[in-house]
């Protein structure tokens, strides 16, 4: 325990983490600010008036929805349009606005240029990239946390001190998770806290009920578990490289180098949903919850692709066996290897 | 009392690939007794920073067996390290951490006061600059600063590789006043390896010298000492046109005697006394000037033992010291070896390592 203290705490004094922090904190602040300036409540009597002025103005160069307006029976009469009249998206609509989506073409949302941020939809997805980011600078300041103690030599130290080697690595573990879940978990309320109180000043809160917790509390856990996941990678290529470095270079260029790999061998090769060759598709799944990737048409008559599903439970295992597989390599190296 | 420290048969193997695997320890052996400052000797290379390592947990070994207060290590160090102060080959910390920050993690991971910190920080006189981030500090404040974390346990063993690496005068006096102090008032085993030769010498109690990674002798600084001094004689004649002829006399008169000219002076060895040697040059017709025992020191006496004495235009290279023969353990010190012996059993070694190396 004390010892666990005291890695929190030496994680904690170190400059990059107040660095990360202030970043972090800056940059949620400033998504915040810049959602509250480019959001706005709906448009005002007076601009709707204006655009559908202009929405009119150009619909009615055209003969067509000149004719559709005058003719009340215009889409029964035509032939050309008789899906409308089955169509649920033109359900509830008036004539002359059926007429500006079916036949004009322009409507007044065309000369309106506003954006409402509405948090009920989208807040729940600027959390998760919120929380992304935060992990990968967490899965960063944990990885440095244990890279910069082998490069610096601090870690021989810190062997005479505590020979256990297994409780040692367990313990840095821990921390470097802890300050994982504590910065995304800070991170995320102070999101959610800002964008409730952007969309109710400058957009839309929405409904949040039940339902709408239910699913955001399982998409922002299951981002979170993911954030775990990351440090857990880093700290374990900082331990196998015994250099931040290390770490950090493996991850990037895996994400750089390797995906540019799968995209030519995925592009060359004749396989089905090559896309399951990237990473991405998998960590897509596990945060989505569900992923489809559509093959090619399986035959002539058939029009309908070959579908793969991959269920945030698929994904969970084939990232869950990654991330424990370098644990592992990083647990038996420790163990066996001579501190240089 | 039992040895704190007892170490035998120890052997690390360094593998390199396509090369030549290298034993860093070739069964070494090593026992510290208890209260004592022991010094740990050797030449570059020679094994010492590989021991310790060993000792502390930090580097597997292939063989051998080391106990610390009666347990076996490294399979109980955990039990024991509490009681154990370390400082190896000059510990690195964390650079942006100040050196009081540095004391206070490693004291609060081990459950010791805080105001442990302090004392040991008076204690190395390291109390002003304990708010300097370690970054800024000079060779001397970090060595400081190692031996200041080795200290904070108030450990019964203090395990010291090259403490004095980097200290300036004052540091290295208070230094030695500090480990006898530690050792002699109390009861504080204290291990030390050094090159200084002059300090062991002032400051322990007893030492084992090492090389090639087996031990070449061990016991009290002063039986060492003892046991090479006087082996030697250094004699002047009036007329150096003589020396050849004394020369001629001695190595004559009784076998095993040496008898070496060096510029104006004959150094003999292996006489069987002073007075032996005048009665023979009398006998010859020459008569001497000058006749002095050379009594050693430590220096003269770790060159000859370790084969690492300088030869004119010719550096010693690294693992050219003198190799012991695998059989007999602890081994017998080679007496009396005639220094000018010592650079050719050197260099007969050196092209041995050489040969090994291939
Ligand atoms: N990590 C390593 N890999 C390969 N060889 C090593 C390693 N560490 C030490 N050695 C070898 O082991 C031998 C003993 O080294 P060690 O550091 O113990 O010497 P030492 O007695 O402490 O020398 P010094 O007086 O210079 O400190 C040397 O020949 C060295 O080359
Ligand atoms: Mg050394």
């Amino acid at each position: 325990m004390n010892l666990f203290k005291a890695e929190l705490r030496r994680i904690a004094r170190r400059r990059l983490t107040l660095v990360f922090g202030i970043l972090l904190l800056a940059g949620v602040v400033g998504l915040a600010v810049i959602l509250a300036s480019i959001s706005s409540k709906g448009p005002s009597e007076e601009t709707l008036a204006e655009a559908q002025a202009q929405a009119d103005e150009m619909n009615e160069q055209n003969p067509d929805y000149l004719d559709c307006v005058e003719d009340e029976s215009y889409f029964e009469d035509n032939e050309m349009y008789g899906w409308v009249e089955t169509d649920p998206e033109y359900e509830g609509m008036s004539h002359k606005e059926a007429c500006e989506h079916a036949v004009g073409g322009w409507w007044a949302e065309d000369f309106i240029w506003t954006y409402t941020f509405d948090f009920e939809n989208e807040g729940p997805f600027v959390i998760v990239g919120v929380m992304i980011v935060a992990g990968l600078v967490m899965m960063l300041l944990g990885s440095s946390a244990i890279g910069a103690e082998w490069s610096s030599g601090g870690m021989s130290n810190l062997m005479v001190w505590h020979p256990n080697r297994m409780r040692l690595w367990g313990v840095k573990l821990g921390a470097a998770l802890a300050a994982c879940a504590a910065g995304v978990v800070v991170l995320a309320a102070l999101a959610f806290g800002l964008l409730v109180l952007v969309a109710s000043l400058r957009g839309e809160v929405g409904v949040l009920d039940g339902v709408w917790w239910e699913d955001t509390l399982e998409l922002v856990l299951r981002t979170g578990v993911l954030a775990l996941g990351m440090t857990l990678l880093g700290a374990s290529l900082a331990m196998l490289g015994r250099h931040t470095a290390i770490a950090g270079g493996v991850i990037a260029g895996y994400l750089i180098v390797g995906e540019l790999i799968v995209n030519m061998v995925s592009m060359n090769l004749s396989m089905d949903f090559p896309e399951r060759l990237s990473l991405y598709t998998w960590v897509g799944a596990w945060i989505t919850g569900r992923v489809e990737l559509y093959g090619a048409y399986s035959g002539f008559n058939d029009m309908t692709p070959e579908v793969m599903v991959i269920t945030w439970g698929d994904a969970g295992v084939l990232l869950g066996a990654i991330v424990l597989l370098f644990g592992a390599l990083a647990t038996w190296s420790f163990q066996r290897r001579d501190a240089a | 009392m039992p040895p704190i420290i007892e170490i035998s048969g120890l052997r690390k193997t360094y593998r390199r690939s396509f090369r030549q695997p290298h034993n860093a320890l070739d069964g070494l052996d090593l026992e510290v007794a208890a209260g004592q400052v022991h010094g740990f000797l050797g030449p570059n290379g020679s094994g010492k920073t590989t021991t310790l390592r060993a000792l502390l947990g930090l580097i597997r070994v292939d063989g051998g067996t080391m106990r610390i207060f009666g347990e076996e290590v490294p399979h109980r160090l955990p039990q024991v390290v509490g009681r154990i102060g370390a400082v190896v080959e000059s510990p690195q910390f964390f650079k942006h951490f100040s050196g009081r920050l540095t004391l206070q993690l490693l004291a609060e991971s081990a459950g010791i006061p805080k105001d442990r910190v302090e004392s040991v920080l008076e204690q190395v006189g390291l109390r002003d600059a304990a708010k300097a981030s370690v970054k800024g500090y000079s060779l001397g404040m970090r060595q400081r600063l190692a031996v200041a974390q080795a200290l904070l346990k108030q450990p019964q063993l203090l395990i010291l590789d090259e403490p004095a690496n980097g200290l300036d005068p004052a540091g290295i006096h208070h230094m030695r006043e500090l480990l006898q102090w530690l050792a002699h008032e109390q009861g504080v085993t204290v291990v030390v390896s050094s090159h200084l030769l002059s300090e062991v010498q002032q400051l322990c109690d007893s030492m084992t010298i090492v090389s090639r990674g087996r031990r070449i002798v061990d016991g009290s600084v002063a039986d060492i000492i003892a046991g090479h001094s006087g082996a030697s004689l250094s004699v002047r004649f009036p007329d150096a046109g003589s020396l050849p002829e004394a020369a001629e006399a001695l190595t004559t008169a009784k076998a095993g005697v040496g008898a070496v000219v060096e510029r104006d002076r004959l150094v003999v060895t292996n006489a069987p006394e002073a007075a032996w040697v005048t009665q023979t040059l009398a006998e010859a017709g020459i008569y001497l000037s000058e006749l002095v025992t050379q009594t050693k020191n430590l220096e003269s006496v770790f060159l000859e033992l370790t084969g690492t004495a300088p030869q004119p235009g010719q550096t010693v290279q690294i693992g050219q010291s003198v190799a012991v023969p695998e059989t007999a353990s602890p081994i017998e010190v080679p007496v009396a070896v005639s220094p000018d012996a010592g650079p050719q059993a050197g260099s007969e070694a050196g092209s041995e390592a050489e040969e090994a190396q291939r």
